[in-house]
């Protein structure tokens, strides 16, 4: 087999990388910090640039950020929360956006790394939207948020042996975990996978250049389908975060 | 420092964590990068965008209020029009009405005048031909008695005979006769 | 026999050996399950949408939602993947 010899770095390689700043602190900047702090530019740059001259006819621009606005407002607050949801666009829109511009430096040629594949990034969002959720539930219902969802109504009372420990691990770990891992899994998987066919571009372009198309389309196609995930995954994290609000809003459902 | 330095993967010291682990670092790092985010976007950015939504749509239903509203008084201007002009119609119907029944009263008080008029004028034509044939017969009478007192006087100054008498009788009437023709 | 495999290997090889076999089994057995989940939550929301297209929107969200929590396990599967690894 000509690939026969092809070695495949250790994941770690692809990514941990060096600090830049402020060396080996709980603040160290390594190009995961850069990145997002990046982004965070280009998105604060884009919206409130883009928003700063309003026009009535709306320009291209502006087009888009109202767009944007519209999806989240309606598409995921209102839509997914109901009517007062709309206090929460502010926060969904921004969650929407951070994930979204730091999913894509994924595909971005020359950076190819999404800092939402280091867990750090996802844990906080998450942590973070388990911090809103609990603090919505407490504010609106007190402590029969708590009680409301681990003795839910309507179950046999010799059920709530099972049903009480599920019900806590869901509210207190299942949820952040599950929202962190899933975004974390998915860009890291696309990194590995892309990072996996340009090594073989590569490799086969060394040894054997006519194989070398067959990595490289396929590598093209995955690009295109990690900027879907990577919308698609900012979408479900910033869909969950309004379902979690919402259920915390009106226990009943 | 390079744009290698900066994108070299770490190794030696750094190798021994599990790429899964969390990082304090980045944990720190990300959320700093999300709260300047949110709290830019939410200071300045979504409101300016919702102001302007709202505004597009305030406009955007003032126009179509103000349309329906001018598209209304349109139309109450042209029942206006349609109820005058009706109006004006039934009045130049009712003047026509009128000014023919008025036309008519004068027609007919003219003909009810005149037959009264012509009434008045046989009436006073028989009166007067009732005056004159009176007269005419006070007349005759004046005139028979004289006649007969002529006659008498005639016939008491000659004697008659039979042809006298038949041509004084033939005379009178034919007197008579003129006198009542 | 056992002895003369465990003979024939260094130190410790052994077990890394069937540390990468179970490693690389966890991803491919945690795929299993969600995957066919996955299957039928979208067969049946398409389903769902080309009975009532007016649904659509609304069908979508929830899809969305179920296949995120379909997926949660595969995931669940490839982060063991990295912890078994290690």
């Amino acid at each position: 087999m000509i690939l026969g010899a092809f070695e495949f770095p250790p994941i770690d390689e692809l990514f941990r990388w060096k600090d830049v700043l402020l060396d080996d602190t709980p603040v160290a900047i390594n190009k995961t910090a850069i990145l997002m702090l990046v982004s965070a530019t280009i998105v604060v740059v884009l919206f409130v640039g883009g928003s700063r001259r309003r026009r009535l006819i709306p320009g291209r621009l502006q087009n888009l950020l109202e767009v944007t606005y519209e999806f989240i407002d309606r598409g995921i607050a209102r839509d997914v929360i109901g009517p007062e949801g709309a206090r929460y666009t502010p926060f969904l829109g921004s969650l929407f956006l951070f994930i979204l511009f730091t999913n894509w430096w994924s595909v971005m040629p020359f950076i190819q790394f999404p800092p939402t594949s280091r867990f750090g990034v996802p844990l906080y969002l998450a942590l973070q939207t388990w911090v809103i959720y609990w603090f919505v539930g407490f504010r609106h219902h007190g402590i029969r948020y708590l009680t409301g969802h681990i003795f839910p109504a309507g179950v046999p009372k010799p059920l709530y042996l099972l049903v009480t420990p599920i019900e806590l691990v869901q509210l207190l770990i299942v949820r952040p975990f599950s929202l962190a891992v899933r975004l974390l899994a998915n860009m890291m998987a696309g990194h590995i996978l892309l990072a996996a066919l340009a090594l073989l571009t590569a490799y086969a372009l060394q040894n054997a250049p006519v194989i070398a198309l067959g990595p490289f389309l396929l590598n093209i196609g995955v690009m295109a389908f990690e900027i879907l995930v990577g919308f698609l995954q900012a979408y479900i994290f910033t869909l969950l975060t309004a379902v979690y609000i919402g259920d915390s809003l009106h226990p009943a459902h | 420092m390079t744009l290698a330095v900066l994108f070299a993967e770490a190794h030696g010291d750094v190798q021994a964590k599990n790429p899964i682990l969390p990082e304090t670092k980045e944990l720190i790092w990300g959320g700093i990068a999300f709260l300047i985010v949110f709290s830019l976007l939410a200071w300045k950015a979504w409101p300016a965008i919702r102001q302007a939504l709202a505004d597009r749509e305030a406009r955007i239903r003032a126009d179509l209020e103000r349309a329906e509203q001018a598209k209304a008084e349109a139309e109450g201007v042209l029942a206006d029009y349609q109820r005058q002009l009706a109006e004006a119609r039934n009045e130049a119907g009712r003047i026509i009405e009128e000014a023919r029944q008025a036309a008519d009263q004068v027609r007919r008080d003219l003909i009810a005048r005149a037959e009264a008029e012509a009434a008045e004028m046989r009436r006073r034509a028989a009166e007067d031909i009732r005056l004159a044939s009176e007269r005419a017969m006070a007349d005759l009478q004046s005139r028979v008695a004289e006649l007969s007192i002529e006659l008498a006087e005639k016939i008491v100054e000659r004697s008659l005979d039979r042809e006298t008498q038949m041509a004084l009788i033939e005379n009178y009437i034919n007197q008579v006769g003129s006198a009542s023709s | 026999m056992h002895a003369l495999v465990l003979a024939a290997t260094e130190a410790g090889e052994l077990r890394d050996g069937l540390a990468a076999i179970g490693a690389g089994l966890v991803y491919g057995l945690a795929a299993i399950g969600p995957g066919i989940g996955i299957g039928m939550v979208v067969s049946n929301a398409i389903q769902a949408m080309a009975r009532q297209p007016e649904m659509a929107g609304p069908v979508r969200v929830t899809m969305f939602l179920g296949i995120a929590f379909t997926e949660a396990l595969a995931l669940f599967g490839f982060v063991l993947f990295f912890l078994a690894q290690g």
